[in-house]
């Protein structure tokens, strides 16, 4: 048997949010053929679901008066705790307020300076000048000494979703949804294409390209409670481990996001704390200050996250029956600003907790929000290992973030890297010329269709899928969270070795016939084992806190021996992933103090 | 803007303006037929003052020649308004099936209102035509002989075993309700569509109005019946 | 905790013989469970064959759009204790059945986009080293209110007159339209606004049943956002009118 249909084009992007949306639009722009591949409609991906912003250098906002890329450039670099590639956070940051204006050009409905003095929810005083009036506007988010997150309202990502495919439409681009790519077709020198699973009717079908580029997203969802949509599951990045050749960068690097509601887990964005909010402990005591006294609730991420934990571990938090909590408090920002700058959130907490923010504490937890490791590419977004793979957006370990995300910084990164890595594709696609090997395409094929047997008839076992999927989000969330312990990753390290295992024998317990849900998630889960195995393998083997990896039982950051990024491949028939590393290279900006967080308080007792 | 007259205008053959037209047709013989209707129902009602007045005012209207034009006119736009709105109705079977459905699945208010809407229509089809036929069979219009016909009882025949119905109060009853719930909801929508005003607080003034108009047909009909009452005995016309 | 039953429309098309029916699942409720964790239930413990669609499950990216109880809704954000202990769903009329609950709406607003031309049209390049282009806030506000709209469909699903008319574009179809007319970088004149929406499948097909302003989940002022293409599209049809100006 063969895939029902074969399609070819130039540039394949699987992928269709923020990040693989531009990109096509990129290489459309030079003239290729492109088809972009998504599971869901592309406007429904989970890039919309960015409240905060964009972070770009722009200093137009009051408090954001004198910014320029080099500010933005050390708050990234001190924001990833020295983990990222400085080559690239250059390119970032001097392109980023040029993806800004695009963007508006494309009908971004960015929010504007308004000239005129207000005082802030802190008592600070602020003004906006005349001459900036009308330009774009940006508010405050954690781990900034500048005012640079542009936004509208907080549906920031869903503005620019919606503009950025409204280019795609308007190009005549060629999108087809409810596709998922389940296998990447190769020779093990060049990447030819996917196989894929049409999710309307269940058909295999083939698509071809000169290049090929991963755009699929995060992989939240192998926690429990996770911020993220349900289809980020990291499956664009296992599909490309599978290959044996083509390595994931960092994937201990998960992001624990300060605010996520409990218990439905969906988040309060930065911007709520970013507009003045506070967060309370039980006694409505507003802790943070203690902690940090100079960015308070807004250090970065990895930062706040943690002391809310260690406050927490102190019996401070709200007990609930979902564990302990802590609030999240906007009352004093009013009713006004609330229900129109923090909309989103207000409704969300309205739908889902019955809670009025303007008026009601929202009960918050660190949640795991975002990946900063993914599928390792250069500067120009090709994937280590094979030619004509590319990657980007969250999907990639472009290596915007290192080791912990800045807020605002990750839509940035899709449309900027978007533009770039667009663009080197592009150029890469154009002086590229394809042989299509049948027969090799065919064994891909064949390889799926087996699979696809074997779930359906039982033959390797009948084990549950979801059971393993359960197995797996428990197992992440008891054993690779906010701190880390060597003992307890081993520990995880062994369940999901056992999980993984159990995952190649699932056997259907439905026909698996037509567009089946089941057959989906039993194909994916493999891939999904060995995700997780190399976020908690690698978590395990980084003896050092860096970022969003902290281990208790290695507090400091190591430059000496850890300043390197790991590479986790999988090998055919391993259970565990073989890791390397490589070093990173402080290009501009050499080890320092972040100037919040753990190690800086530490050097201020002193 | 290429794009635009590639894409839309090339390919595609749009109607022009006519659709324009017909929509705002469409709303203004539906406020015109509102208007009249009001001022019908005040124009009745002031036999409730006095009859003479009512009777002074038909004089006044044939005089003037109001009724030989009003009165075409109005069926006119009548005419009209049936093919105007009447397309917005669901007409074949299988929409008709779809909009029941749909409306009493979703039991939304506004939808079940619009349902209203075409059954009245429907009704005032059937009704409006009896009731101009029987005006103008008895023309001139003076309080005596609307009130013997509001009384009267019919039509059946009473060699038919006697049977009796007072079928000129019970249809008009029926059609003052039918009459004025479509008026009312019908300015409604149009105000609706083109934005005028809030429509939650709008929709209470409009439902306020028809009741007022209901209860002031209800007090006219109340007064023909006295009226008839008081007439020589045998006094219906035919 | 009650127990829930579950009447859920069953239709497989790409299964051979398969027939439309409605199957009774029963759950035990749970505190603040709404119809994702309810369906996810059911999926993953008593049939795994249901087909029904979810992604952010917050509500932001209206994946999950079906009939509850008839009514259109996102079903990520419904929560069981305000319904009855028994819950119908059914996929959304008017979009072409997938299977089971999941409807293709990805195609239907698709087609919209291209129908509406729903982009910036301008002239102007892009020049990199530009400043971005002044714009009140106020505008940019105005124009964000129209452009919340997720493409549920609940506004289409719930609109007798799109349930009946192929053509029409629905309420979510005009208000993106409005979104366009709002905003000053679209350099579209009204003559090519009213090739777009100024006739039947556009604006003047509405009939102002306000299905969509009651049901849309993301409450978009729809009402107002449909009159206000209405008055502006009959305004530039007059004006064209009397200009002289055809439209083709
Ligand atoms: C709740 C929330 C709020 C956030 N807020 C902010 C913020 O304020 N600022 C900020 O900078 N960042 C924010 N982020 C992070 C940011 O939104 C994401 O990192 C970013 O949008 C990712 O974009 P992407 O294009 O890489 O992936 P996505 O938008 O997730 O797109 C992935 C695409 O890949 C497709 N896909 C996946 N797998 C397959 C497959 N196997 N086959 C075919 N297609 C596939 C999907 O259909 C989808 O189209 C937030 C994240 C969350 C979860
Ligand atoms: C035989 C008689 C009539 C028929 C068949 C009829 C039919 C209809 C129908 C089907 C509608 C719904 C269309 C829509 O919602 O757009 C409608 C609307 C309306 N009708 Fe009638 N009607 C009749 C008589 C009248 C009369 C006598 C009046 C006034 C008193 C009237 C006033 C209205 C109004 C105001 C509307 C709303 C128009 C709009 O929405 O644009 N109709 N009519
Ligand atoms: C244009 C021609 C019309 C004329 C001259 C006319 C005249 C009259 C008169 C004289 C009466 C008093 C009762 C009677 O004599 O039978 C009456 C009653 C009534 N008419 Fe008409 N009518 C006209 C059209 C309509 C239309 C189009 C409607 C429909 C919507 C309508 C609705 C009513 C109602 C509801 C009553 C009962 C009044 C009450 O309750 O007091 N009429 N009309
Ligand atoms: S207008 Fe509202 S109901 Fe309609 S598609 Fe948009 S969000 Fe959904
Ligand atoms: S329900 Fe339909 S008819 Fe118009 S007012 Fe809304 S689009
Ligand atoms: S799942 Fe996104 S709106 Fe319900």
């Amino acid at each position: 048997m063969s895939a029902k249909h074969t399609f070819i084009s130039d540039v394949l992007v699987v992928g269709a949010g923020l990040a693989g949306n531009r990109a096509a639009i990129a290489a459309a722009e030079a003239g290729l053929d492109v088809i972009i591949l998504s599971l869901i409609p592309p406007r429904r991906s989970h890039s919309t679901a960015a409240q905060g912003g964009m972070q770009a250098a722009l200093g137009n906002s009051a408090l954001g008066k004198g910014d320029s890329p080099d500010v933005h450039f050390a708050d990234t670099v001190k924001g990833s705790d020295w983990g990222n590639d400085q080559e690239v956070a250059r390119m970032f940051v001097e392109t980023s307020p040029i993806a800004v204006r695009q963007l508006s050009q494309w009908g971004v409905p960015w929010n504007r300076v308004v000239a005129g003095k207000r005082k802030l929810p802190d008592g600070r005083e602020v003004e906006d000048t005349k001459d900036k009036e009308g330009y774009i506007t940006a508010r405050d988010f954690g781990g900034t000494a500048k005012w640079r997150t542009c936004y509208t309202a907080d549906g920031t990502g869903h503005t620019m979703v919606y503009a950025v495919d409204t280019v795609v439409c308007k190009m005549g681009i060629t999108t087809h949804d409810r596709i998922e790519a389940i296998s990447l077709i190769h020779d093990g020198v060049n990447c030819l294409g996917v196989v894929a699973r049409n999710l309307r009717n269940g058909d295999i079908v083939t698509y071809l390209a000169k290049s090929t580029v991963i755009a699929t997203g995060g992989s939240g969802r192998l926690y429990a409670a996770s911020t993220n949509a349900v289809i980020c599951n990291g499956a664009g990045g296992a599909i490309c481990q599978a290959t044996g050749i083509v390595p994931l960068g960092n994937m201990e690097a998960v992001q624990f996001h300060p605010t996520g509601m409990v218990p439905v887990w969906i988040l309060m964005t930065e911007g709520a704390r970013g507009d003045g909010g506070y967060l309370l402990d039980k006694n409505l005591y507003r802790f943070m200050p203690d902690y940090e006294p100079k960015k308070k609730e807004l250090a970065s991420r990895d930062v706040v996250s943690r002391r809310m934990t260690q406050h927490m571990r102190k019996g401070l938090g709200v007990d609930s029956k979902y564990g302990p909590h802590l609030w999240l408090d906007i009352r004093h920002l009013g009713r006004k600003w609330v229900w129109s700058n923090l909309r989103e959130i207000a409704n969300i907490s309205m739908n889902f907790n019955g809670i009025d923010p303007a008026t009601s504490l929202v009960p918050v937890r660190p949640t795991q929000h975002y990946t900063m490791g993914g599928v390792r590419t250069n500067k120009d977004g090709a994937a280590y290992g094979l030619k004509g793979l590319f990657a980007l957006g969250e999907a990639a370990c472009w290596d915007l973030h290192g080791f912990n995300r800045l807020g605002g910084n990750s839509v940035a990164e899709t449309v900027v890297s978007g533009m770039i890595v667009g663009d080197a594709v592009a150029k890469y696609t154009l002086g590229a010329t394809q042989n299509y090997n049948y027969k090799l395409i065919e064994d891909f094929v064949k390889i799926e269709e087996e699979r696809i047997k074997n779930l359906i008839s039982g033959k390797n076992g009948r084990e549950n899928v979801y059971d393993i999927k359960k197995g797996v989000e428990n197992a992440m969330m008891d054993h690779v969270g906010i701190f880390r312990t060597g003992p307890d990753l081993e520990q995880g390290v062994a369940k999901l070795q056992e999980l993984y295992k159990r995952s190649l024998k699932i056997g259907l317990r439905s026909s698996g016939q037509g567009a089946n849900p089941e057959l989906a998630d039993a194909l994916r889960q493999p891939g999904l084992c060995r995700t997780a195995l190399s976020i908690c393998y690698g978590a395990l083997m980084r003896t050092e806190s860096r970022g969003s990896h902290s281990r208790e039982d290695f507090p400091k950051r190591d430059d000496v021996n850890w300043l390197k990024r790991t590479l986790a491949y999988w090998k055919e028939g391993s259970d565990l992933p073989t890791l390397d590393y490589e070093p990173v290279v402080c290009k501009e900006l050499p080890p320092g103090d972040r100037g919040y967080g753990e190690s800086s308080a530490a050097g201020k007792d002193k | 803007m290429e794009l635009a007259k590639n894409l839309q205008t090339t390919i595609n053959k749009s109607h022009g303006k006519t659709d324009l037209y017909v929509d705002l047709a469409q709303s203004i013989s539906g406020i015109l037929l509102v208007g009249f209707l009001w001022m019908h129902m005040l124009f009745v009602s002031t036999v409730v003052i006095n009859p003479a007045l009512f009777d002074t005012l038909s004089i006044g209207l044939d005089k003037y020649y109001l009724a030989q034009f009003g009165i075409p006119g109005t069926v006119l736009l009548i005419i009209v308004h049936i093919f105007l709105a009447g397309r917005r109705a669901p007409l074949r079977l299988r929409d008709l099936r779809i909009a029941w459905r749909l409306t009493r699945m979703m039991n939304h208010y506004d939808t079940w209102v619009w349902a209203g809407q075409v059954i009245t229509a429907l009704m005032i089809g059937i009704m409006a035509s009896m009731h101009l036929w029987t005006i103008m069979t008895s023309w001139p219009l003076r309080a005596a002989t609307s009130a013997a016909r509001v009384a009267s009882v019919g039509p059946a025949d009473h060699s038919f075993g006697g049977f009796e119905f007072p079928f000129f109060i019970v249809f008009y009853v029926i059609f003052l309700i039918v009459g004025e719930y479509h008026a009312g909801f019908g300015l409604y929508r149009i105000f609706v569509k083109w934005g005028w005003f809030e429509r939650h607080k709008m929709g209470w003034l409009l439902k306020g109005i028809t009741v007022i108009i209901i209860a002031l047909g209800f007090t006219a009909l109340y007064t023909f019946t006295q009226i008839a009452a008081n007439l020589p005995a045998g006094g219906a016309i035919h | 905790m009650r127990q829930l039953t579950f009447s859920i429309f069953r239709f497989n098309p790409n299964i051979p013989g398969d027939k439309p029916r409605m199957q009774e699942y029963k759950l035990e409720e749970q505190d603040g469970m709404s119809m994702f964790v309810a369906l996810t239930k059911i999926r993953e413990e008593l049939d795994p064959t249901l087909m029904f669609d979810f992604v952010c499950r917050a509500a932001i990216c209206g994946s999950c759009a079906m009939l509850i109880n008839g009514r259109p809704r996102l079903a990520c954000k419904t929560l069981a204790k305000n319904m009855p202990s028994r819950i119908t769903m059914m996929p959304l009329p008017v979009f072409k059945l997938i299977g089971d609950l999941c409807v293709d709406t990805g195609t239907w607003f698709k087609d919209l986009q291209i129908k509406t031309e729903a982009w910036v049209h301008t002239n102007k390049k892009f020049d990199p080293k530009a400043l971005e282009e002044k714009m009140d806030n106020e505008v940019a506000e105005k124009i964000y209110e129209p452009d919340r709209c997720v493409e549920c469909g609940c506004c289409v699903a719930a609109c007798i007159t799109a349930n009946i008319r192929d053509d029409f574009i629905g309420a979510t179809g005009i208000n993106r339209v409005a979104r366009f007319m709002l905003d000053p970088r679209d350099e579209r004149s009204d003559a090519d606004y009213f090739d777009v929406v100024g006739n039947e499948e556009g604006t003047f097909g509405c009939v102002g049943l306000m299905g969509c302003d009651d049901l849309c989940p993301m409450e978009i002022p729809l009402q107002e956002n449909l009159a206000y293409v209405r008055r502006k599209m009959a305004a530039a049809g007059l004006k064209l009118q009397f200009q002289g100006v055809k439209v083709s």
